[in-house]
């Protein structure tokens, strides 16, 4: 009688408790690993290590430091500059070349995507050691093949040509992929669209303006917005390919900056500041893109 | 046997159940201490030279300790990140560590009894091993008093040079010794070979990005960043006149190439070796091991002497790089792992089978006596490349460690660059280096002197 009483209230309970559990995991792996995280690095950034075993509360000093730093400036400026190359540069070439694998007059396609592809597939640090011995201003291979602008470029031993460098090289590795998206998204397009299009007079270029890139809005804005995201979290690339940021912070990003300051300076108060401050940045380059793109737009 | 519960009853039925049951047994295995022979040691290793070395030479110790079983962790490049998590987390941090020479100072940060080494003073000292090494070679390791790893190299530096090239052009590289010396028969071998108008065979190369060369340059006048009371001097007149004399090579004597690629170890150096572009190189002993085995086509062109002197009958070498075995304060038997150190570092056999695949002289001063450091070296057309660097070694300059390195160095890497590329004069560039680096430790001392202190260790 009163073991049946218990085991009917254990049931009763568990009805109530099960959908919790069935969720419990993501959030118990969330907090472990994403809100703890998050927290105690906010935290970190107003204080500031004082050697291994202890800390101390700088209050807002870290990032008064940060925005007076001109090497968080240039690696902030660097970031965006290859930010704008991605939106600039990569994303129409992607484009492009989603459009030109669409086309019906392309022949063997698929080898063509997997090659277009295939780049992302290597591991950054690969494609920096690469590149590093294409960019070399004496031996490499562009500046050997290519005589561009007359003269030999110092890709990697002049200040002002390093992003384009690495920015060169984001093409290499991300357009592919990028350009799965397109793809995808220009084969969810209506064929009968183009067709009414045609009836209607319209040359390819208006077909493209009025049909293709407002259905590809969504594609657009997706890859925008990811891509911005991935550009302001660069660091292997130019890590490796720019030997740490050489010459003189002319590839020097803000993640790159923030690992430099946590694990070779060990000021981990002042690498979380630089955690948020990049964290802001992204979250309010995002917002705007997403109003811009129309995302928020009912329709 | 019957169990004590209804499984028809369990909310989900049998197969649920019998999922939870595997899942709480399968967290018993995961979870329980695995059962060990006698004492382990972790051991963790950062270049892949060193670990093959080991991996070969473990199996010894354990023969010799048999209730020892050590177990060695290549990580690679990541390995001082994950070191730095572990010590600062007071978790996870091998017994026995390998640490390189740039690496150490972030190691150092705070109070000098905070630091996660183990002090190897004492021992050194009552065993008697600090006369028997090359006592310099503790600099790099040593901080406020305390030693806090064995030297595991010394590292001199020669001038390989191309003996072929320098021969056709008349000059005879054994007669040089000073700078002087060096401009004068760099002057006569620095052409154009295509005839466009540029020089493209220099006399050396050297790093015009990082403060590697000219650093080889400043401690082989006893100059440094900090001395050994750990103050800034890189704003000190030899300092200033050393980079004055680096950037003249570039820019006034013309007879210097910056390096190709990154460092020195790039392929394209490799290249630019192979064709004749670079005559000479300022090389460490374990850059000659890459070379060997990079590019094992030049062997026979390849000569060395000592660096050339800046005065007639001063110091023939510097010292580049470097890495220390250690013991972590979270090791639980520093007793076995001191012996493990001893072993790795100055067993003969060892040191000799070391020389061997990575050309690299150890700094127990006993070891040199082995024939093998006599023999000739083909990659050097039989020079005994072994003997020149043990000659140079007593002569071995200081190199005082501290815990400001890594942001010195960041920042001495763009002053070098600023002033070769005469975008600031030498003296601009370094008072101007100094300021920052003096200004960093002043702030943090200011800080540590004072305010709210949160303690992290709550035993």
């Amino acid at each position: 009688m009163n073991s049946k009483r218990n085991r009917f209230s254990f049931w009763n309970q568990q009805q109530k408790i099960a959908p919790y559990l069935f969720i419990a995991p993501f959030y118990i792996l969330f907090i472990v690993f994403m809100g703890y995280p998050l927290i105690s690095s906010l935290v970190m950034s107003f204080y500031e290590m004082r050697g291994f075993q202890s800390r101390i509360f700088v209050g807002i000093s870290n990032f008064i430091d940060l925005f007076r730093d001109p090497i968080f400036w240039k690696s902030l400026w660097n970031t965006t500059y290859f930010a704008l190359g991605t939106l600039i540069l990569q994303l129409p070439i992607a484009l492009l070349l989603a459009i030109l694998l669409n086309s019906k007059f392309v022949k063997g396609k698929n080898f063509l995507r997997l090659a277009f592809f295939a780049p992302v597939l290597v591991a950054g640090v690969f494609v920096a050691i690469i590149f590093n011995l294409i960019f070399d201003q004496r031996a490499g291979l562009i500046n050997n093949e290519f005589i561009l602008f007359g003269k030999e470029i110092g890709w990697l031993s002049e200040g002002k040509y390093v992003m384009p460098a690495v920015i060169l090289t984001g093409v290499w590795q991300w357009a592919g992929f990028n350009m799965i998206y397109f793809l995808a998204g220009l084969q969810g397009i209506r064929q009968e669209l183009y067709e009414a299009a045609a009836v209607d007079g319209a040359n390819w270029w208006q077909s493209f303006v009025h049909i293709t890139l407002p259905s590809l809005r969504p594609v657009i804005a997706f890859v925008v917005v990811v891509s911005m995201i991935g550009s302001f979290q660069l660091f292997d690339l130019p890590y490796i390919l720019t030997n740490g940021g050489e010459p003189a912070d002319a590839g020097s990003t803000i993640v790159m900056y923030l690992y430099k300051n946590g694990f070779q300076f060990m000021r981990l108060g002042y690498a979380a500041t630089i955690g948020w401050v990049l964290f802001i940045i992204i979250a309010i380059i995002s917002i705007v893109q997403l109003k811009l793109l129309g995302i928020f737009r009912e329709e | 046997m019957r169990i004590p519960y209804d499984v028809e009853s369990f909310p989900l039925g049998k197969g649920p159940m019998v999922m939870l049951v595997l899942f709480l047994i399968s967290c018993f295995f995961i979870f329980a201490p695995a059962e060990e022979k006698g004492e382990s040691i972790e051991f963790w290793i950062f270049a892949n030279t060193h670990y093959e070395e080991y991996q070969a030479r473990v199996p010894i110790f354990e023969a010799q300790h048999p209730e020892v079983n050590v177990q060695l962790i290549n990580y690679g490049g990541t390995m001082h990140d994950k070191l730095l998590t572990a010590l600062l987390s007071d978790f996870g941090a091998p017994d026995v560590v390998e640490v390189e020479i740039t690496s150490i100072g972030r190691f150092l940060k705070g109070a000098i009894d905070e630091v996660g080494f183990v002090d190897l003073r004492p021992r050194l000292k009552n065993e008697g091993w600090m006369d028997k090494l090359v006592v310099s070679r503790f600099t790099p390791w040593s901080y406020r008093g305390k030693i806090f790893g064995i030297p595991h190299d010394l590292h001199p530096v020669v001038l390989l040079y191309r003996d072929d090239l320098f021969k056709a052009a008349g000059v005879e590289m054994t007669e040089i010794e000073t700078w002087d010396d060096f401009i004068a028969a760099g002057k006569k071998v620095s052409r154009d070979l295509d005839g466009d108008g540029e020089i493209d065979q220099y006399a050396i190369v050297l790093d015009n990005k990082t403060e590697s060369d000219y650093f080889n340059l400043l401690l082989q006048r006893s100059g440094g960043f900090f001395d050994v009371d750990g103050n800034v001097v890189i704003d000190s007149d030899v300092a200033i006149e050393t980079l004055e004399f680096f950037t003249s090579l570039f820019n006034e004597h013309e007879i210097a190439t910056p390096v190709y690629g990154t460092w020195h170890g790039d392929p394209s150096n490799f290249a630019a070796m192979q064709d004749g572009k670079i005559l000479s190189v300022l090389a460490p002993d374990w850059y000659v091991g890459i070379l060997k085995s990079q590019v094992p086509q030049m062997a026979g062109k390849w000569k060395a002497i000592g660096m050339p002197a800046w005065e007639v009958g001063g110091r023939r070498t510097t010292t580049r790089g470097g890495t220390m075995i250690g013991i972590t304060k979270q090791c639980k038997n520093p007793d076995l792992a001191w012996e493990l150190l001893k072993f790795a570092y100055f067993d003969k056999a060892g040191l000799i089978n070391r020389y061997e695949t990575t050309r690299i002289i150890p700094p127990l001063k006993d070891a040199w006596d082995a024939p093998i450091y006599k023999e000739p070296d083909a990659y050097l057309g039989g020079q005994p490349l072994g003997d020149l660097f043990i000659e140079l070694a007593p002569d071995l300059p200081p190199r005082y460690q501290n815990p400001y390195w890594s942001e010195a160095a960041d920042l001495l890497n763009d002053a070098i660059f600023n002033a070769v590329t005469e975008k600031q004069t030498p003296r601009q560039a370094l008072t101007e280096l100094a300021e920052k680096v003096r200004s960093i430790i002043a702030k943090d001392q200011e800080r540590w002197g004072e305010g709210v202190i949160d303690e992290f260790k709550t035993e």
